[in-house]
């Protein structure tokens, strides 16, 4: 055995996709000597296989100013971050079938003024007006015109990019394999790469790595109550510029966007638990056959291609975010629960605050993992 | 959804011979290709109107391929003509998509004949009008009778050349120049490996006899350059080539033609077995990445055999007698004929160590060297589907790519029509090079269904959506 290298950071990052990226990007930005692991490649998991929506609407309440806040930062770092992300305030429309459906989308309306998110509720002569390339029968639809879409493959690169321009380490291809806890602090991070084993001293850890953090968490006694969902996306061949609303129905159990080349990306709303290490099913993938009920257009075209993703769900759908009781030194933000590519940029800035200032400039308390200890006990 | 025994992906010499294997023996048997008629590239079938003796060389294939459609129509073979496999799942569930619709096929075993498809080489102007690949200027004449151009450049490697080029002769081109990569010397001990090859000796013999009829010689040690022109190619330069198929400097030597014609090999067109979950090995004598095979041709994937050229380049006689072989095989395994089939595979074995022997002596010789991979410039496109230059390739390599999945991520190369059939190994190929890693096809990417673009209502072969149908 070759004996194991050693370094040493301020921060290590456990996971290269959109939240760590973010982190290590803001991380950097205020001087901190950052590392940041990475199993595979940048941005390879959820991070870059998602339907590519930034949106603050129809967000749980305690995830919306977040979601609002991170709108902001989405818009602020695209100068700064050097690559082209295809990031677009194009708009959001949520729409509805059912009567319930439009009732509960007023009500949600009402409740986002109140909280400063420009929206608007529409009735279904304003849907057919203001996006008449839609099915016919839906009801109408709320709409946040400072919502919009980025390409997944890139964005996530591309803050990742400009984090290691900042100075901070990516180590793509390599794994974290233990968390070095002694007397209740966080004292190193052991990595597991090409060239072997390598030892990173450090007092901070993030551990920020998808579905994937469950097992390495367990093993400093951090139960986290995280499982994977495949999420599949299907493609079709070039079309002519249609919309640059990102599309979506709960009732159709769809969503859809046009991308800047012109394809059409659909995704189907309810996943299958497990990883998508594995091909997509037949019964995974017919039902990307539902983007006609959003685009009827689409009877016509052809799907080219398509790709999956693991989600990292939580039970109560919104992540988890913050330092555990009893590791100094150790910060989740994981379980993001299919909300972490719109999330992810405010979340890192928010951890670089927590970590370098003492507290988050907003408050993260609804996202504590003390809020699942008594869930703990009733769960077999 | 249909049950099957045995589904025969490929109509080519391959798919049908194993077709008529498992059939005459007594096996369930459809066989589903994208072709309008059974046949394959080898076999190819001229259009409705063109005169099949136009192509005089083809005319004893054509023959040879109908008389085994016809065997195979005798034994019951089922066949579902211009029908493409876009996707297969565990448990051999295919899902096909045709003109008449969905369809899904469900079969106990699965026989790949899925053949191959011609190298592609990058080299600045191949994207321009007027500059084919061999096997598509074959298929345009077999097809439909007619010349690609007039006045033709024709650049590759191996035997294959020389048969084309006196093909183009025969139906009346002008044969511009004949580059052959391989050096002469090097290509002698190829005469020795011909000496019990009647049938393709014949072939060549007469191939060349037209080639001196019209006063053309084949050039040895040289190769493609770059193709130049407007709106079309108007010429094109080639040059001498050292052992490791890199050019040699102040060679080269510009010729005025319409058509450049481009045959470096071929490439085993082996996405469904790797969709299928059969491991493959990288072996570039062999074409590349092929699935790896027992001695009946059966892949690491339960019930997936694959033969022919989308096994590995081998050549028709190759195919056949694999094909027989799985065929056999696939039979025996769903109950017909076990109690022959180990005797009438044992029967097949002389021929096809003779076959493999051959094959082996030829890739020795023609599989291109490293060379012919450095063609493309920083502006010469790699992706033609997304129009991607090189320098985008090496800019995504710079940001810290360091493999052919990601370029693509990154680049958009490989995301288009195509999914990188074409570009995907000149990614690997300048990944590899670049970051000095081997050219393991590994690199590239995961197939997903649907491997060809299909219908959107196709994706649910089984329970069609209606476009009305909305509640969940």
């Amino acid at each position: 055995m070759k004996q194991a290298r050693r370094t040493a950071a301020d921060v290590v990052i456990i996971g290269g996709g959109i939240v760590g990226c973010s982190a290590a990007y803001f991380l950097a930005g205020r001087g901190a000597r950052v590392v940041l692991l990475e199993k595979g490649v940048i941005g390879g998991e959820a991070s870059g296989r998602n339907g590519g929506g930034v949106r603050a609407q129809c967000r749980d309440r305690f995830e919306r100013p977040l979601a609002m806040a991170s709108v902001k930062l989405w818009v602020e770092m695209q100068p700064d971050l050097g690559f082209e992300t295809e990031y677009t305030q194009g708009g959001n429309i949520r729409l509805a079938v059912t009567e319930e459906r439009m009732a509960s989308l007023t009500r949600e309306g009402e409740e986002e003024l109140a909280d400063g998110l420009m929206v608007e509720v529409w009735d279904r002569e304003t849907l057919r007006r203001r996006a008449p390339y839609l099915a016919d029968n839906f009801l109408g639809a709320k709409y946040c015109p400072t919502d919009g879409t980025a390409n997944p493959l890139l964005a996530t690169r591309a803050i990742g990019w400009a984090a290691r321009r900042r100075g901070a380490s990516l180590r793509t291809r390599t794994a974290a394999a233990a968390i070095d806890v002694r007397g209740g602090q966080v004292e190193s991070v052991t990595a597991v790469d090409r060239d072997g084993e390598l030892v990173i001293e450090t007092p901070h850890v993030i551990h920020a790595a998808g579905a994937w953090s469950v097992p390495l968490a367990r093993t400093i006694g951090v139960d986290l109550p995280v499982h994977p969902e495949r999420n599949l996306i299907g493609v079709t061949q070039r079309r002519p510029r249609q919309f640059t609303e990102f599309l979506s129905s709960h009732d159709a159990g769809v969503y859809a966007r046009q991308a800047r080349e012109g394809h059409i990306h659909v995704g189907c709303i309810g996943s299958r638990p497990g990883f998508f290490d594995s091909q997509p099913g037949p019964l995974e993938i017919a039902p990307l056959a539902r983007g006609v009920r959003l685009l009827p257009d689409l009877a016509g075209a052809r799907y080219l291609r398509t790709w999956g993703g693991t989600l990292d769900m939580t039970p109560d759908r919104i992540p988890i975010i913050g330092p555990v009781d009893g590791i100094g030194g150790y910060f989740l933000a994981a379980g993001f629960s299919g909300h972490g590519f719109c999330i992810g940029p405010i979340v890192g800035r928010l951890l670089t605050e927590w970590l370098l200032d003492g507290a988050p400039s907003l408050s993260l308390d609804a996202f504590q993992y003390a809020r699942f200890a008594a869930l703990a006990h009733a769960l077999p | 959804m249909n049950a099957v025994e045995v589904a025969v992906v490929g109509a080519g010499p391959g798919g049908l011979a194993a077709a008529v294997a498992a059939a005459e023996r007594g096996a369930q048997v459809t066989v589903i290709d994208s072709g309008r008629q059974p046949g394959g590239q080898y076999y190819r079938v001229p259009g409705d109107g063109v005169p099949g003796d136009g192509v005089p060389v083809h005319a004893p294939r054509r023959e040879a391929g109908q008389r085994l459609v016809a065997r195979a129509a005798a034994a019951g073979v089922r066949f579902l003509s211009g029908a493409t496999v876009w996707g297969a799942f565990p448990g051999n569930l295919l899902a096909l998509s045709s003109a008449d619709g969905p369809r899904a096929l469900q079969a106990q075993l699965v026989i790949l004949a899925t053949g191959a498809y011609d190298r592609p080489v990058a080299f600045p102007g191949w994207t321009l009008p007027g500059v084919l690949t061999a096997g598509a200027a074959q298929a345009l004449l077999v097809e439909t009778g007619t010349l690609p151009g007039k006045r033709i450049v024709l650049a590759g490697s191996g035997p294959l050349q020389i048969t084309l080029a006196a093909e183009l002769l025969r139906t009346g081109a002008q044969l511009v120049g004949l580059f052959e990569g391989q050096s002469l010397p090097a290509v002698l001990p190829f005469l020795r490996a011909l000496l019990n090859q009647r049938a393709r000796v014949a072939e060549g013999m007469a191939a060349l006899r037209t080639l001196a009829r019209h006063g053309v010689v084949p050039q040895t040690g040289w190769g493609i350059v770059a193709a130049e022109g407007g709106e079309e190619v108007e010429q094109v330069t080639v040059a001498r080539l050292d052992a490791e198929w890199r050019l040699i400097p102040g060679s080269e030597r510009t010729l005025a033609c319409d058509t450049l014609l481009v045959g470096y090999g071929f490439v085993p067109s082996s996405t469904l077995a790797r969709l299928l979950g059969a491991a493959h090995a990288y072996r570039p004598e062999w074409g590349g990445e092929v699935p790896v095979r027992d001695a009946r041709c059966r892949t690491t994937a339960p019930g997936v055999y694959a033969v022919g050229d989308g096994a590995g380049i081998g050549g028709a006689p190759l195919a056949l007698l694999e094909g027989e072989l799985a065929g056999i095989d696939a039979a025996a395994q769903t109950g017909h004929g076990q109690a022959t089939a180990d005797a009438a595979i044992a029967a097949l074995a002389p021929a096809l160590a003779r076959e493999r022997r051959f094959m082996q002596t030829y890739a020795a010789l023609f599989t291109p060297g490293p060379g012919l991979a450095e063609r493309a410039r920083d502006d010469t496109i790699l992706c033609r589907c997304e129009d991607i230059t090189q320098a985008e390739v090496r800019h995504a390599l710079e940001l810290g790519a360091d493999s052919a999945a990601e370029v693509k991520s990154i680049t958009r190369a490989g995301m288009g029509n195509c999914q990188g059939r074409i570009c995907g190994r000149l990614l690997a190929e300048l990944v590899a090079r670049e970051r000095g890693l081997p050219v393991t096809e590994a690199d590239l990417w995961a197939p997903r269904p649907p491997i060809f673009p299909v219908p959107v209502s196709h994706l649910d072969p089984v329970w069609a959506v209606a476009p009305k149908e909305v509640a969940q």
